[in-house]
């Protein structure tokens, strides 16, 4: 399995300069593996280095003072850890596509939406003006805006929060990448518009067979439109579960995620909350980062380093060390 | 298709008529320009009559006769009152005619017309050359991403803003006038391009302060973009250099800096009356201010009037400008 995946992320570190001299690891021991058409969930809460280790993926980590401090990143054969610019130009928005965090500042406030498409189709050089001009039309079909003519025609602050967002992933996947990083496309998006963005990005999984990474904090979105979930939590890949066994999780934080769902909550009942706060970026205890948090601590989870992915299965790691004690504890309450 | 989809796309259809509501937009700020410059003169109208002193006496001096007096108030049509003083100064305007000063026998306009784009052309150069320097050195501050620099220019720009335009303009002089003789020490021709002789070196001192507030305004605007998301998918696009530093850079920044020149250019029009002086060129500063000390009603009423206009022309122009380069300018 691991020979075809289009993307494999070994134990990557990733740092970042303070100061001429001051270093801090925010992302310490990701490990990911995204096969080629996989619809891939990255969850993890603020600061766990979700959207540090999407920068890796697209080459944006110097414009933020950071850089890969450890591991690898390979793409279809080639380690973007070490990338150079002219291998970045060869795969950034050619082969991985990016729709933004946020979708209001998403696209270019002083370029036309038709500006916006023909730049993105600006990688391919045997495209002449005209055929890009009607594949932007194209692409605004493919991500159903409506009334394209006009919509290419305009500029982003006209357009509502949902379609920047589609005009966005049109522009993300205008040189058919095999891989679209999305880092929280639907922040700050109405909930149903929210619903539409997901239907449409699993559309176009459906349709072109990319690979998607669909950042989040909001398990029981990702639940419902991915093939596999990771969790991060303070810089690291804990688990990495298919959502279809995602009650089968391994991880006490997995599971503390899950039980912690909004919509698993009793009508104006209590709602269930993590307790404690994650550790400071950086500031990481020894051993399992989450041994202040975990309900099933050991003695063994309080020294060493933080534990590597342990395979319980092709679709199923975990770094809990001790997950087959979890699984006696709690049994089937989940 | 769905109901979300729908709702979504009507925000579309609203912008259909984009250019018709632009225009809508250009002749109501037309008007609403039209009608500041007329309050403006009726402010300055009013003013400059509640100032204590009388032109007559002024002109005739404190010795002369009640009676001489009395007869050059009529002759200057300042003995009816002052509501149909201002009809009749608001009837000639509409012709074109703005009344003879009070003190050379002058046509007002003609006043204006000589000594206004001294001035102008002062301003035009001082804001050329701010804008050639301040624009590269807030691109490169902002870029450079380094402490040092950016304490360097916080503090040299703080310094250029605290010194008195005044004290550059002498120490100008100093070394370019008398030690190099490179600029001449008064004087003016309005000929272009003979005038910017002259006009390099005012032009010059006053731009000092202005680089200074231009690029602080335009590097904390750039500081702001570069942390937008939408730099990040212009990286991602390949986007060329130049293209980038234009488009996804200097264009989404510059529509405050563009407005607060306007504004300053407004204000310039009265304190470039500093540089008129120290380097004795014949500035429309200069007209406003012995009109006004002399108690010159025409001159004075002529040349608020026009920098009314000019004050009001430029904030337009420059809003205008600020909504071009980024659409997400109010206009």
């Amino acid at each position: 399995m691991s020979n075809s995946a289009l993307v494999d992320i070994d134990s990557l570190q990733i740092s970042v300069r303070l100061s001429r001299t001051r270093r801090l690891k925010i992302v310490d021991y990701a490990s990911m593996k995204i096969n080629p058409g996989e619809m891939i969930g990255l969850i993890g809460e603020s600061g766990s280095g979700k959207t540090m280790l999407c920068r890796a993926l697209i080459g944006t980590l110097r414009r933020r003072d950071a850089y890969i401090s450890g591991g690898s990143v390979m793409f279809d054969g080639m380690d973007l850890a070490t990338a150079k610019n002219d291998v970045w130009r060869q795969v950034r928005g050619k082969r991985i596509g990016y729709v933004p965090q946020s979708a209001l500042a998403g696209p270019n406030p002083v370029l036309t939406i038709e500006a916006q498409l023909l730049e993105s189709l600006g990688g391919d050089e045997t495209l002449s003006r005209a055929d890009a001009k009607k594949r932007a039309k194209e692409l605004l079909d493919i991500v159903q805006i409506r009334r394209p003519d006009i919509v290419m025609k305009q500029y982003p602050n006209q357009l509502s929060g949902g379609m920047k967002q589609r005009v966005m992933i049109a522009c993300a996947i205008a040189l058919q990448p095999e891989l679209i990083v999305a880092d929280e496309p639907t922040t700050g998006l109405d909930v149903t518009v929210q619903a539409e963005i997901m239907k449409l990005l699993k559309e176009i999984r459906d349709q072109f067979n990319t690979a998607i990474i669909l950042v989040s904090h909001d398990l029981p979105l990702i639940n419902d439109v991915c093939d596999q979930i990771t969790v991060m939590h303070a810089g690291a890949t804990v688990e990495n579960i298919a959502s279809a066994e995602i009650e089968k999780s391994k991880h006490p934080y997995t599971i503390a995620l899950y039980k912690s769902r909004i919509d698993l909550a009793p009508p104006r009942g209590e709602l269930i909350t993590i307790a404690g706060q994650p550790p400071a970026v950086g500031a990481w205890q020894t051993g399992c980062r989450f041994n202040q948090r975990c309900d099933f601590v050991t003695d063994a989870c309080l020294i060493g380093e933080h534990p590597k992915y342990i395979e319980l299965s092709a679709t199923h790691q975990t770094a809990c060390i001790n997950h087959a004690g979890i699984e006696a504890k709690i049994g089937s309450s989940l | 298709m769905n109901t979300v989809n729908e709702k979504v796309n009507k925000t579309a259809e609203k912008g259909v008529d984009n250019r018709k509501v632009f225009a809508y937009r250009v002749g109501i700020r037309f008007i609403r320009s039209i009608a500041v410059a007329f309050w403006v003169t009726v402010i300055a109208f009013t003013l400059i009559r509640l100032a204590p002193g009388d032109p007559a006496q002024a002109r005739l001096g404190a010795a002369a006769e009640p009676e001489a007096v009395e007869a050059l108030r009529k002759q200057l049509g300042l003995d009816v009152n002052p509501l149909e003083q201002f009809f009749n100064f608001f009837r000639g305007l509409i012709k074109g005619d703005m009344g003879i000063s009070l003190q050379f026998d002058r046509e007002v306009t003609d006043i204006i017309f000589t000594a206004l784009p001294v001035t102008l052309w002062l301003i035009g150069f001082s804001v050329l050359i701010s804008i050639f320097v301040a624009i590269p050195i807030a691109l490169f501050v902002a870029t450079s991403n380094n402490v040092l620099i950016a304490y360097i220019f916080r503090s040299t720009t703080a310094i250029s803003i605290a010194l008195p335009n005044f004290f550059i303009a002498l120490l100008g002089i100093l070394i370019f006038s008398i030690r190099y003789n490179w600029a001449p020490l008064l004087g003016y021709t309005p000929s272009f391009p003979e005038n910017l002789k002259y006009l390099w070196l005012p032009a010059l001192v006053n731009a000092t302060t202005l680089v200074a507030i231009l690029s602080r305004v335009l590097y904390s605007s750039i500081s702001d973009t570069l942390k937008e998301e939408f730099v990040e998918t212009g990286v991602i696009r390949g986007i060329k250099r130049p293209r980038f530093f234009w488009f996804y850079i200097l264009k989404p920044s510059l529509a405050p800096t563009v407005v607060l020149l306007s504004y300053i250019m407004g204000v310039m029009l009265g304190t470039t009356i500093i540089m008129e002086s120290i380097f004795a060129l014949p500035g429309i500063g200069t007209e406003l201010i012995t009109a006004v000390i002399s108690r010159d009603y025409p001159t004075v009423q002529g040349i608020t009037f026009i920098f009314g206009i000019i004050v009001v022309f430029f904030s337009f122009f420059g809003d205008l400008m600020a909504y071009w380069l980024d659409r997400r300018v109010k206009f």
